[in-house]
């Protein structure tokens, strides 16, 4: 029993699923299921489908190298049985999992890092810039507090102007 | 049967037209799944591939002299044969100096189907056209070399000569 990769999004491909398809260069390519079959008979380049690995490591938005990936290479001498050693592999690929995850949960919180930022930096200018599209332009004039707070002039003899206008 | 060749041939026109017109709507709106909005099913997506029956064309792939065959009958199965299946032909196209004539009636087994065929562990295989190789009354392939790559099922149904002949076991 062999673990593979789906050719489309390179998710595993456990045994009793999905379709193999030889072409006749001899080239195998295996689908997990029909959507990543059907992507490929349309002739869709994985590297431009979103929602693919192949997608994801090309833009960087998963982790492309590192030494958790060495363990899950391919080999093609079979091993020899040994109870102690398939005990201790089977020990050991819950730890890489659990180191691998804990790495991409770290990659994806580097990518994001700015985030909160730049959120910020967007709707301070959209307050600024944009605020005709909340509230109608009268609206602000009427009730002061719906407008950012206003830095104070001191404008000499107010009192007697103001009467005056009234 | 008349129905399942007419289905498979309005199948066939269906596909090329498809592949006509992604071709051309490509070019003009871009985007492959605009298609339906033109109000093709998605019945055009999933060809149905079936068994190899009468008057199924298949190519020969071994040196025995032979393009491509006719299959007349298919030996056990009765909606026909599969993959890894003996089938009777008839040799449509040869090549000038081969071991089989133009008109000779041979068996083949069946090494590449376009019909997908259950693997033991679950899974399916199937491949991109449907292929023969040439064998004797008792299963000893004509040719002496096979192209292409052949599927393990050959094992089981005991046709272990083709297997030693092919160049990719899939």
């Amino acid at each position: 029993m062999r673990l593979e990769k789906c050719w489309f999004c390179s998710s595993t491909i456990y045994p009793g699923h999905g379709i193999q398809f030889v072409r006749n260069d001899a080239k195998i390519f295996r689908f997990c299921r029909s959507k990543c079959h059907k992507n490929f008979k349309m002739k869709r380049n994985p590297r431009k489908v979103k929602w693919t690995k192949a997608y994801r490591r090309l833009r960087g938005k998963d982790m492309t190298q590192d030494s958790t990936f060495e363990f899950e290479r391919k080999r093609n001498r079979p091993e020899r049985y040994d109870r102690n050693v398939t005990e201790e592999t089977l020990k050991a690929i819950k730890k890489i999992d659990k180191i691998r995850v804990a790495r991409e949960a770290r990659h994806h919180s580097m990518r994001m890092k700015g985030k909160k930022a730049m959120e910020r930096q967007a709707a301070a200018k959209e307050l600024e810039q944009d605020i005709h599209l909340v509230k109608a332009p009268l609206a602000l004039q009427e009730d002061p507090s719906l407008t950012l707070p206003k830095i104070k002039v001191k404008v000499s003899h107010p009192q007697a102007e103001n009467q005056m206008e009234e | 049967m008349a129905a399942c060749v007419a289905s498979k041939w309005s199948m066939a026109v269906s596909r090329s037209l498809l592949g006509n017109l992604s071709s051309n709507n490509l070019g003009s709106l871009g985007k492959p799944q605009d298609l339906t909005s033109l109000g093709y099913n998605g019945l055009f997506f999933q060809q149905l591939r079936t068994f190899i029956q009468m008057r199924t064309k298949l190519k020969v792939v071994d040196n025995s002299g032979a393009k491509w065959v006719r299959c007349i009958q298919a030996l056990k199965g009765r909606k026909g044969a599969r993959l890894g299946d003996t089938i009777i032909a008839s040799v449509q196209e040869a090549q000038p100096r081969g071991k089989v004539k133009k008109g000779e009636v041979v068996y083949g087994v069946v090494v590449r189907a376009a019909m997908p065929r259950g693997r033991c562990d679950g899974s399916e295989v199937k491949f991109d056209d449907n292929a023969v190789v040439l064998v004797n009354k008792q299963g000893e392939p004509i040719g002496t070399r096979v192209f292409g790559p052949v599927p393990h099922e050959l094992r089981k149904k005991k046709h272990l000569k083709i297997l030693t002949l092919a160049e990719h076991i899939a």
